[in-house]
């Protein structure tokens, strides 16, 4: 499983794009075994959390797919 | 202003409100955009739709990327799906917008090798959830998951979905679908939160030919009729609509479907289905006919018991 560690910038829905500390966006998908919510992304958007998200690739996509999302940081 | 070929002056239609907005870099969000992009100030209350005409796509599939990018979608089918210059296959929980690309074929089946002038062989048609005005999806959510909008759109509610797929089966168009990763249902929300925004819909804003169009949906049921007026006056016998109020289309109780089509042939030929109907029709036949069943089986059974005695 890989880690990416940014800032969640645009929501919509349970997707999310994160933006990671050397300047690349990635698409992630909330997975439905995750223990967040998708109501609770659009926080962490608006308060432009640092967050880690350990993810596995989607399958036959071009995205990831966000097993656990942790905050980095207490601002959210 | 734009000069024509004959050196006169033409005159391009300007929204009086554009003139506020010269620049490039804006301040923030304008209020009411879709009243500059395509004359139409979102209200709620009101009823909003697309009207799609196929004969004005080029198969560009701005409308599928606007899609996605708008709406953070996943491109995915990632291979060759041999089907032209089809990359999405159909819509999925991931496609919203599908370009549909469909060679037409001669009387005996095959490709024709010889064509008017200016004429393509190619039919292109960008297909969207229908929005139907009696939602069949809508119907079937057991969870309230799936509402209408005060745009009068039929959208799924993310954190009421439970997963189930009901809606799935229950949509006669195929346009519902389950998203395995994160286990709920997806469609197209016709921009929900664009159109809480004042702005036009993705797809139809990046649509350079308008074969999408946005707004009301009786000035847009207006504009088709026009349309095909115009085009059957054009020689284009074919030309007809697919989903005005009790139309093809929208059979079967439907209503009509607030993103309907003007299409040239059958709708089969777009996979399209020629006479969807409503599943809820079909449950008052279907308890009838399991009560006379049982009623059936029960004076066999009493039949053969009073037999036996």
């Amino acid at each position: 499983m890989q880690t990416l560690e940014g800032i969640v910038t645009v929501v919509q829905e349970g997707r999310f794009l994160l933006t990671t500390d050397d300047g690349r966006t990635q698409l992630l998908v909330l997975s439905y075994a995750a223990a967040a919510e998708p109501a609770q992304l659009a926080a962490l958007q608006r308060a432009q959390s640092r967050v880690r998200v350990a993810c596995t690739p989607a399958p036959d996509q071009i995205g990831w797919v966000a097993r656990r999302v942790d905050l980095l940081d207490a601002a959210a | 202003m734009p000069v024509t070929a004959e050196g006169s002056v033409q005159t391009v239609h300007v929204h009086p409100r554009a003139r506020d907005y010269p620049g490039s870099f804006l301040d923030g969000v304008i209020p009411q955009e879709a009243e500059l992009t395509c004359g139409t100030r979102i209200e709620p209350g009101k009823s909003y739709g697309f009207f799609t005409d196929t004969t004005l796509c080029i198969g560009c599939k701005a409308c599928e990327v606007a899609c996605k990018e708008w709406n953070a979608l996943p491109a995915d089918q990632i291979g060759f799906t041999g089907m032209s210059y089809d990359n999405t296959g159909g819509l999925s929980a991931n496609t919203w917008r599908h370009v549909a690309f469909i060679e037409k074929r001669g009387p005996t089946g095959t490709r024709q090798t010889d064509q008017a002038a200016f004429q393509s062989g190619w039919l292109m048609m960008s297909d969207v959830c229908k929005h139907c005005h009696n939602a069949p999806c809508l119907e079937a959510c057991p969870t309230g998951a799936l509402f209408r909008t005060e745009f009068d759109t039929v959208v799924v509610q993310q954190d009421i979905c439970n997963g189930c797929g009901y809606c799935v089966p229950a949509c006669p168009f195929g346009v519902v679908d389950l998203n395995p990763l994160d286990g709920k249902a997806h469609k197209c929300t016709l921009c929900y939160d664009r159109l809480k925004g004042g702005l036009e819909p993705a797809c139809a804003k990046a649509c350079p030919t308008d074969s999408i169009q946005f707004g009301e949906v009786p000035v847009l049921q207006a504009r088709a009729e026009a349309r095909v007026e115009q085009l059957q006056q054009l020689g284009v016998a074919g030309a007809h609509l697919y989903g005005a109020p009790e139309g093809e289309g929208a059979t079967g109780g439907l209503g009509h479907l607030n993103a309907f089509f003007l299409l040239t042939e059958r709708p089969e030929t777009y996979g399209l289905p020629p006479a969807p109907t409503r599943p809820a029709n079909r449950v008052a036949p279907g308890l009838l006919a399991g009560l006379a069943t049982m009623a059936g089986l029960a004076v066999t059974a009493l039949a053969l018991l009073g037999g036996r005695r």
